[in-house]
């Protein structure tokens, strides 16, 4: 197993002019075909999700001074996303080197890890995917149901700075991905995104000493499985 | 923003008129873009109408669906929708949650739940909101009662309670469906109907039927009773399922009420006091008698009185007490066969002894009566169905009386379907038998005992009766204060100890009851008549009486010899009779046939039929109409309701509730934090005389066991080895005849308390005693009594106790499955081979079938008898003592199952020892003698092929390969754990639908099969490739990728629960009632968490964890919280090894 990580952005947070529209519904019709491909789906609806949790992740450790976030709606509850272009950027650049490998099912986790001044992690916010038991698209309530499972994850992950102590002033984030051996050669080969170079992570990223784990939420639904938990150091400062 | 709503509105009325004015303009606009999007959308959707027009809703909280898919609804379908809320326009409020505040705000507004608009779009009209409404608009009047009845319908009572508003909402979304809240007071206002408190019950079932009782003016008088008849028989479709998850209770109250008019521990030690004396008696066994002189230095035991036996009744008595717990088990009839052991001290090792008592045993007999009029029912009803029906003779009779009469009251009868169940008790059932052919007793005080004589015996050595006694009274204050008396007190010792099984009213009068000591009864009651057992009599007097039954309807369930339940709903409405009409004729004809008087409780369910019963007693009959129910109830005793025992009772007592009408006035959250959730609805629901188990006539089997503790004395360990062989072959034989086959093997013993008396003060009896259970669970289901008692003997070592001081030994299997191996069938949990399952749907699509092969391989076999250990060898030398091998022999499919059913590992010949090989039955010596010669000629041929490695897990991939199939793994260079993987057909042959329909310990053994395929194909590839030499299939390396899309894995079960909720449950039950956890208990908790993080599943683990850590950290017994450091430290090793860092538990 090899762990990747994304560079980090260095953001200043000057211009904050930039709204977009934040996301659409999942399409319903797209599930409707018959050649349907689980893979796709299953990664449209992670990454997706993938992205407002990181956002949100982000708002509620207060990485970033909470102006630069405002308050949108997903999933039917309010969620809190960046205004930030390049912070959305690099967000969408990183989850859209991480789709490919979620489709093939050779992301095993993808990890949002705060890391102090030293670029010491202090947080690791773990989102470990596994296979469902069963893939199938087959009643009509699996979105609605999808839906409702990471609706509970969000809330969990904004809800989630009452089990966790707080952060030293200063930090900053990455985006790791935890893939399959086989992963490793393409990702060096292609490059989903040009300028977008994924590098193996240091060990000092990685690691963390005498780290407690706190699950949070874990979620089982035909097409994806996925537990989210928190890996804290235990002295932070 | 949209939140904010509420408080704007009051803000405009405070005056804030700027504010308003730019929410006024940008409301507008907002409807001018609603306007402008419907269009957009209709062209989109392609389905739009025009039915909510003049519809203008406002979204309130989270609803589902959502507002956004609301507000495209109401796009499509000419509505409008509102961001914001105003007053005048905004026609329905949408939501399904409102906190109190709002609730009072919206006073006047038609809050309405989102249902309404689905529905509405389903039916394709505007549907009438009313049925639809959130709450009433008056004040919160009892909310419960209302949300209760919505969801159990049956509740017909008026809740005295009024919890705080936000109570149902929490409850309707427990019970996963909302159900409507609505007031009496309003709905008629609403709708231009009157009508009474009922008719709620229409009104909260949003669809069907319903409907029409609501809108046609149906006018219902009653007011605060049992909801409208018919209306029941509509509504109890959806009403069915409600309590399904109680289904434990109908197993314990058959249990708890096999003789109602006493107590249920009274009438059970009944039965080991008759079974005693009756199978003891050493007239009957001159044989074992001798024996008994042997091991007890003076023996009394004199032939004519069978004084000795009687002694210990007070044992046999107290142990049904101590542990009624597992007497609750829904096979207890076959625990409560426990102690009827004849009396051979020690000596179950005689082979045939143990069948030879059960097959003696007349208890056994009686507690088997139920199973086998519940068979007799069945074979009724089967017959019918092959008939195409049935001739009902007693119905027929009826039906004529009826014709004959007319113009008699009998056409008052109402035409209403109505449920209806009668329940039939015979009179005292023992002594009615007794003195049916006795006219000389009738009217005299009778009870039926075994004891004739003055009701004195001597006292034994050895025996220590006050002792003893003591020690149950204080056991027995555990439960109650003032000790119950059967009466002895310490002089007592000396009276006859045989138990009363039954007595006459006339007795009863006398203070006599049931379960007391004759000796005592006889102080009491000078008259006292006794009467013999007669078993013969019992069983023709109960035949026929449920021939009777049978005569009229075939909808019976057997609760006992002398009690059954017959389902008349049907047989009324086609009879048109009334149900006292019918329990007259029943009555009358089974007095007539039998000689004996019947009482016949009739009720809407099983519960109030059984109410009514005892109210019938004796010999008359009650209808308990629904309308009296809630009076009747009121009344009851709680301890009349089933499930109620001492402990529930005196904890209740503790609540100040004595009667149901107490009981009804505590609230279901209350009953569920006293009691748990089961038990405490159960209760909510019994007090109100609701009870929603039909009458059934089959009953599944959840355990089958076979269980001593009379007269056992081992001396030596070989003995009890012994002894438990014999226990295993009883158990087979009842494991054989109820066709079952059983995964989960438990032993209970029961060993002298250190400190007890080496002999007890019943003849042969336990004693006092400490319990000790452990269990095993088998790899496959079997019904092998060697593999049974393999496992057995196993355990037992595993307890490391003294024989001499073992008293009771039992045998239990549980999580069984059907035996029927049918080759067609399509269960396919029963023991079928993969192979079968995966080719059943293309049979046609295997080229590569070895047709040599058999078909009927099992693919892994595994769990042996003898396990031969045999080390991982890498060695490619074939030795046939280090193959794992099975019963691989060519044989006919049903031949191959029945071996994997024993899965008995053969060892090689060198390891048999021949004379345990004579001892085998014929036909299994064959079988190893066959694997034997089969397993010689593996090596030789293995020698022929020049690429072995391939042969054992993946099909031939071409002829070059040969025909044989084999399975050595050894020679693999693989550790040998993976088993037999046999001739697999290619993955993309696999059907999916018929994968996912396997159990799952299939699906994974089957996956992990695959990827050893996989493995050893790469294996092979690579190798291939090293050599030069053409790639074997290139389909094959797409297994593994295929595969891992399915990926199932079993979800990690404690004790079969998965549920968080239903784990706790356990866990509880686990902490609370256990004052000292058993090391296997721990180790299975320990296994489990393992799972959940093999699972995945950490944020359960996490849960369970802080559970069982306030649990056990709470209880006051300092093992529990060393077990729970325990379980941390262990489930701690395991996610460090996974995730490399410890869980935070605070």
């Amino acid at each position: 197993m090899r762990l990747w990580l994304a560079y980090p952005v260095k953001c200043g947070f000057t211009e904050l002019n930039g709204c977009c529209i934040y996301f659409g519904y999942f399409s319903m019709a797209a599930l409707t075909r018959q050649d349907l491909n689980f893979g796709q789906v299953a990664a449209d609806i992670l990454c997706e999700f993938l992205e407002v949790a990181i956002h949100l992740i982000l708002y509620v450790r207060e990485i970033y001074p909470s102006g630069i976030f405002q308050k949108r709606k997903k999933y039917n509850v309010p969620v809190q996303m960046s205004c930030h272009p390049e912070l959305n950027q690099y967000i969408q650049d990183t989850l859209h080197c991480v789709k490919p490998l979620i489709e093939k099912n050779e992301a095993e986790k993808v990890v949002v890890v705060i890391m102090d001044k030293e670029h010491h992690p202090v947080e690791r916010f773990v989102f470990e995917i596994s296979q469902p038991p069963l893939l199938s698209i087959s009643s009509e309530t699996l979105l609605s149901h999808v839906e409702q499972l990471l609706r509970a994850m969000i809330l969990k992950i904004s809800v989630c700075d009452a089990v966790l102590d707080n952060n030293p002033s200063g930090c900053t984030f990455t985006v790791l991905v935890h893939t399959r051996e086989a992963a490793t050669r393409n990702m060096e080969k292609v490059q989903v995104i040009k300028d977008f170079p994924w590098i193996v992570a240091d060990e000092q990223e990685v690691h963390m000493e005498e780290a407690k784990l706190i699950p949070l939420k874990t979620m089982t639904s035909d097409i994806l499985k996925m537990q989210l938990y928190v890996e804290e150091r235990t002295q932070k400062t | 923003m949209s939140r904010d709503g509420w408080r704007k509105k009051a803000s405009e009325d405070d005056g804030w008129g700027g504010r308003g004015g730019y929410m006024a303009a940008k409301i507008s606009k907002l409807e001018e873009q609603f306007q402008k999007d419907a269009p957009r959308e209709k062209q989109k959707d392609g389905t739009s109408s025009c039915i909510f027009s003049g519809v203008a809703i406002y979204v309130n909280g989270y609803t589902d669906p959502s507002a956004d898919e609301l507000r495209r609804l109401m796009m499509l379908h000419g509505g409008q929708f509102h961001l914001y809320y105003t007053r005048s326009k905004t026609t329905h409020i949408i939501a399904t949650n409102l906190p109190n505040s709002k609730i009072q705000e919206l006073k006047g507004e038609k809050v309405v739940r989102p249902e309404w608009i689905t529905d509405s779009i389903k039916a394709g009209c505007q549907l009438s909101y009313v049925q639809y409404q959130l709450y009433a608009k008056q004040k919160s009047l009892n909310f419960t009662s209302i949300c209760a009845r919505g969801k159990q319908d049956l509740s017909s009572t008026n809740d005295p309670f009024k919890p705080n508003p936000s109570h149902p909402q929490s409850d309707s979304i427990k019970n996963g469906s909302c159900s409507i809240i609505e007031e009496d007071a309003e709905r008629p206002r609403v709708n231009g109907i009157h009508d009474g408190d009922d008719d709620d019950a229409c009104a909260l079932l949003p669809r069907g039927s319903q409907d029409t009782s609501l809108t046609n003016g149906y006018v219902h008088p009653v007011n605060g009773a049992l909801k409208p008849q018919d209306s029941f028989a509509e509504h109890s479709p959806h009403v069915v399922d409600i309590g399904s998850h109680q289904s434990h209770l109908p197993q314990t109250e058959s249990r708890d009420r096999e003789e109602p008019s006493c107590s249920s521990a009274g009438s059970k030690s009944n039965f080991h006091q008759r079974s005693l004396i009756s199978t003891a008696s050493p007239a009957k066994q001159p044989g074992l008698h001798s024996m008994q002189k042997d091991l007890h230095p003076k023996p009394t035991s004199n032939p004519g009185t069978s004084a000795a036996p009687q002694k210990g009744n007070l044992h046999d008595q107290t142990r049904v007490r101590l542990n009624g717990s597992y007497h609750m088990t829904p096979n207890s009839s076959n625990l409560a066969d426990s102690s009827h052991q004849p009396g051979r001290s020690g000596k179950g090792a005689e082979a045939g002894v143990i069948s030879e008592f059960f097959s003696h045993s007349r208890l056994h007999h009686i507690s088997t009566w139920r199973n086998e009029f519940s068979e007799y029912v069945n074979a009724l009803q089967s017959r019918r169905r092959a008939a195409g029906g049935a001739v009902f003779s007693g119905k027929e009779k009826l039906k004529k009386l009826k014709a004959n009469c007319s113009s008699g009251s009998l056409m008052a009868a109402p035409q209403v379907r109505q449920s209806c169940i009668l329940h039939v008790d015979m009179d005292c059932f023992f002594v009615s038998v007794g003195i049916r052919h006795r006219p000389d007793l009738i009217g005299k005080p009778v009870a039926v005992t075994s004891n004739r004589g003055p009701g004195r015996v001597a006292q034994r050595p050895g025996s220590n009766p006050q002792l003893e006694f003591q020690y149950y009274q204080r056991k027995q204050k555990q439960y109650r204060k003032e000790v119950p008396s059967n009466g002895v007190d310490l002089d007592l010792a000396a009276l006859s100890m045989a138990e009363i099984a039954s007595c006459s009213y006339e007795a009863r009068q006398a203070g006599v009851r049931n379960g007391m000591f004759f000796g005592r009864a006889k102080q009491l009651c000078p008259d006292l008549q006794s009467v013999p057992y007669d078993f013969q009599a019992y069983k023709e007097v109960a035949l026929s009486m449920y021939e009777t039954l049978a005569s009229y309807t075939h909808n019976i369930e057997a609760l006992s010899c002398d009690e059954a339940l017959v389902d008349a709903t049907n047989l009324l409405v086609e009879l048109g009779v009334t149900p006292d009409d019918l329990a007259r004729a029943i009555r009358e004809d089974i007095k007539e046939k039998t000689g004996c008087s019947a009482s016949v409780g009739m009720g809407s369910n099983i519960l109030l039929a059984r109410m009514a019963t005892r109210k019938a007693k004796p010999n008359g009959q009650y209808f308990l109409r629904s309308e009296e129910v809630d009076d009747f109830i009121r009344d009851q005793p709680v301890s009349s309701l089933p499930g109620v025992g001492r402990s529930m009772s005196s904890k209740l007592t503790s609540l100040r509730v004595s009667t149901c009408g107490d009981l009804q006035q505590l609230s279901i959250s209350r009953l569920q934090r006293e009691f748990g959730p089961r038990t405490g609805q159960m209760l909510f629901r019994f007090c109100r005389g609701l009870y929603d188990r039909p009458v059934r006539s089959e009953k599944e089997r959840k355990s089958v066991s076979a269980e001593m503790n009379y007269n056992i004395r081992f001396t030596q360990v070989e003995e009890a080895e012994t002894f438990l062989t014999n226990l295993s072959m009883e158990v087979q034989k009842r494991l054989e005849g109820a066709g079952l086959r059983g995964r989960r093997i438990t032993l209970k013993v029961m060993v002298r308390k250190p400190g007890a008396p080496v002999e007890p003060a019943k003849y042969g009896g336990h004693g006092i005693c400490d319990n000790f259970a452990r269990s095993v669970s088998l790899a496959q289901p079997t019904d092998s009594g060697q593999l049974i008692a393999a496992e057995a003997i196993k355990l037992f070592h595993a307890m490391k106790l003294d024989v001499k001081d073992m008293r009771g030994v039992g045998l239990q299997v549980q999580q069984l499955e059907g035996s029927h191996a049918d080759p067609s069938g399509q269960g396919p949990s029963r023991g079928r081979s993969i192979k079968d399952l995966l080719l059943a749907k293309q049979p046609a699509h295997s080229p590569k079938k070895d047709p040599l092969a058999p078909q009927g391989w099992s693919s892994v076999i595994r769990t042996g008898v003898t396990p031969p250990s045999s080390p991982p060898s890498t060695s490619s030398d074939p030795m046939p003592g280090t193959s794992k091998g099975g019963l691989h022999h060519p044989h006919t499919l049903n031949h191959v199952r029945t071996c994997l059913n024993v899965s008995i590992e053969v060892p090689s010949p060198s390891q048999v020892d021949q004379s345990v090989l004579e001892a085998l039955p014929v036909d299994i010596r064959k079988q190893v003698e066959q694997s034997w010669r089969h397993r010689e000629e593996q090596p030789s041929t293995s020698s022929h092929l020049s690429t072995p490695p391939r042969t054992s897990s993946s099909p031939p991939p071409g002829p070059s390969l040969g025909t044989l199939v084999l399975q050595l793994p050894n020679q693999l260079g693989q550790p040998c754990t993976t088993g037999f993987i046999l001739e697999l057909p290619d993955f993309s042959q696999v059907d999916p639908d018929v994968f996912a329909a396997l159990p799952r310990e299939l699906q994974e053994e089957l996956c992990s099969a695959y990827r050893n395929k996989g493995n050893t194909q790469a294996h092979v590839q690579a190798q291939s490739s090293a050599e030069n030499v053409q790639c074997p299939s290139s389909s094959s390396t797409d297994v593994p990728e295929t595969l891992s899309k399915f990926n199932p894995r079993p979800v990690p079960t404690l004790a079969g629960a998965y549920e968080f909720s239903d784990i706790r449950t356990l866990l509880r039950e686990w902490v609370t009632t256990i004052s000292e956890p058993m090391e296997e208990d721990i180790l299975q908790v320990v296994k489990f968490c393992t799972e959940l993080v093999e699972d995945k599943d950490l944020e359960k683990l996490y849960l369970v964890i802080k559970y069982m850590k306030r649990l056990m950290q709470q209880s006051s017994e300092s093992v529990w919280s060393m077990a729970f450091d325990f379980i941390l430290d262990n489930v701690q090793v395991v996610v460090q090894q996974t995730y490399g860092s410890t869980l935070k538990i605070t």
